[in-house]
């Protein structure tokens, strides 16, 4: 019950998300970095997704095998 | 004497925590006076260490050098003041004092000692160091202050961490790793607080200071009162 | 075999990936100095502020331990303080490297910095407390006093010293952070749920950690 409320949290925060991105802006000189926007922050964006999403893979291994431990010693 | 302010303190009923402050107050002024030499030791100390920034500066003459060096001084002199205070107790009498006596007199007693030793040590510092390599010092009376406050609030600190250090082992090292970054803030307020004094700043500037040193001091205070009962139920 | 992972889990590997993946590419305001770097905000403040609710976890351990003398809150109250640190760390290395990029310097002589320092330098004791002490009682006792001691002067270091000496910075607006930024409300959509997500995820770390701690210490008694 409560992991389904939170897949419909997820579904709901990534729509907006998906709608951002950095529009240049021609008046203002101070952000320099308009050209990373042009493609190249979703490269940026899709790497740091990947090494994330493979901690989090390790981190959830890790809490298997601790809980493999723990039911082992409880028998 | 010793016996007197003993039979004095067993007499004394355990809810009047003053009365038993004030006897072991004297008690650690009398311990104190009969082996002078660990008040003597503190005192060589501090001379030595003066001569030692002499020497090297032979004449201070930035005003931020003579007030950081000053006060790195008294925080040395004071480690050493307090760590000594504990550590001269032998365990049996320390049992028998606590088994006599409120832990919390015990511990405002020491403060209140340490205090006393602080502050007879920073005036020496400053006469020496006056002495040897000048006095720059504009406002004396709010630099005295500063004195003042600084020393109640490296007391209290440094009593506090010495009571933990003292029952982990008795061991000095422990006591000015576990001291000093406790004593870097209060440290801090305390030297902006002198170097304006030495300025001759107007009372407005500092006055922010002067609630933020005996607010920390005040705080100190009751949290060792608060949490030393914790550390003395062995 | 996934369905064994708590919910609070699920929660923090969403809220994370979502700052991971917002963080970059929300618009964020056009400020000077900083450019891009303010999307720092998302990862190097909520390190500290995960690091604050780690210390708040571990002082409440620790009144528990002395309250009732149970060892587990004691392991609890250890482990949140190790998490603690090696979340301050973090923040004291990410904010030296974003100091160096905006200010130019590594470290600058800042209230708030130098009470960050001396915070680390406190608990960095703490962890020496406990390695000087045998006795597991005692051990546990005097470095929950300790602790609470540790817990008010960092309070003290990181919150009041910086608020009241610092006269040059103005109070942000909702965020202890220190800066000259105010919190853009698109930014807030991503910083709340980024904190909540890295303290989450950082728990979720100090949970394993208890653990493989509280396995470790049954093997111990079994020997």
């Amino acid at each position: 019950m409560k992991k389904s409320k939170i897949f419909q949290l997820a579904l709901l925060l990534s729509l907006p998300v998906s709608s951002y991105s950095q529009t240049p802006d021609p008046g203002s000189p101070e952000m320099a970095d308009l050209m990373r926007s042009n493609g190249k922050i979703y490269v940026v964006v899709t790497v740091v997704s990947i090494v994330f999403t493979g901690i989090i893979v390790f981190m959830l291994m890790l809490d298997r095998k601790i809980r493999r431990l723990e039911e082992r010693r409880s028998k | 004497m010793g016996v007197l302010i003993c039979t004095g303190l067993i007499k004394t009923d355990k809810s009047l925590i003053a009365q038993q402050i004030k006897y072991l107050f004297l008690k650690e002024i009398h311990v104190e006076w009969k082996q002078k030499y660990a008040f003597n030791g503190l005192l060589l100390y501090v001379i030595a260490t003066v001569f030692i920034c002499y020497l090297s500066f032979k004449q201070i003459i930035e005003l931020p050098t003579w007030n950081a060096l000053f006060w790195i001084i008294q925080v040395f002199a004071g480690v050493n003041a307090v760590a000594k205070s504990f550590l001269q107790e032998s365990r049996g009498l320390t049992l028998y004092y606590y088994s006599i006596a409120d832990p919390r007199a015990i511990i405002l007693s020491k403060i209140l000692y340490n205090l006393c030793l602080m502050l007879v040590l920073s005036a020496f510092n400053l006469l020496f160091y006056s002495l040897f390599v000048g006095n720059p010092v504009e406002n004396l009376p709010m630099f005295i202050l500063g004195m003042l406050l600084g020393s109640a609030g490296f007391s209290a600190v440094l009593t506090m961490i010495s009571a933990i250090a003292s029952r982990a082992g008795q061991n000095t090292t422990l006591m000015s790793v576990l001291g000093f970054p406790v004593l870097i803030p209060l440290l801090m307020t305390t030297i902006r607080f002198s170097k304006n004094a030495m300025d001759g700043l107007p009372w407005s500037v500092s006055s922010s200071l002067v609630i933020i040193l005996v607010s920390l001091n005040l705080m100190v205070v009751a949290l060792t009162f608060l949490l030393f009962p914790y550390l003395w139920r062995d | 075999m996934l369905a064994k992972i708590q919910w609070w889990k699920w929660l923090a590997i969403l809220l994370v990936f979502y700052t991971v993946v917002a963080g970059f590419l929300i618009p964020v305001p056009r400020l000077p100095i900083l450019h891009e770097s303010i999307r720092n905000l998302f990862f190097h403040v909520t390190m500290w502020f995960a690091m604050m609710i780690m210390m708040i976890a571990s002082i409440v351990y620790g009144i528990r331990y002395l309250s009732d003398s149970d060892p587990d809150n004691d392991l609890k109250a250890e482990q949140c303080i190790r998490t603690g640190i090696f979340l301050g760390i973090l923040g004291l290395i990410t904010g030296s490297i974003w100091a160096k990029n905006t200010w130019g310097a590594w470290w600058v002589n800042d209230a708030k910095l130098n009470g960050s320092a001396a915070t680390m330098l406190v608990y960095f004791a703490y962890i020496i407390l406990r390695g000087s002490l045998d006795d597991e009682h005692r051990r546990a006792r005097i470095a929950a006093v300790y602790s609470i001691f540790a817990f008010t002067m960092m309070i003290v270091f990181i919150m009041i010293l910086p608020r009241l000496t610092d006269s040059l910075h103005p109070g942000n607006g909702g965020n202890p952070g220190f800066g000259t930024y105010d919190l853009d409300n698109r930014m807030r959509t991503v910083f709340y749920p980024a904190v909540i997500g890295w303290s989450l995820l950082m728990a979720w770390i100090t949970e394993m950690r208890i653990r493989v701690k509280r396995l470790e210490r049954v093997q111990d008694e079994l020997h």
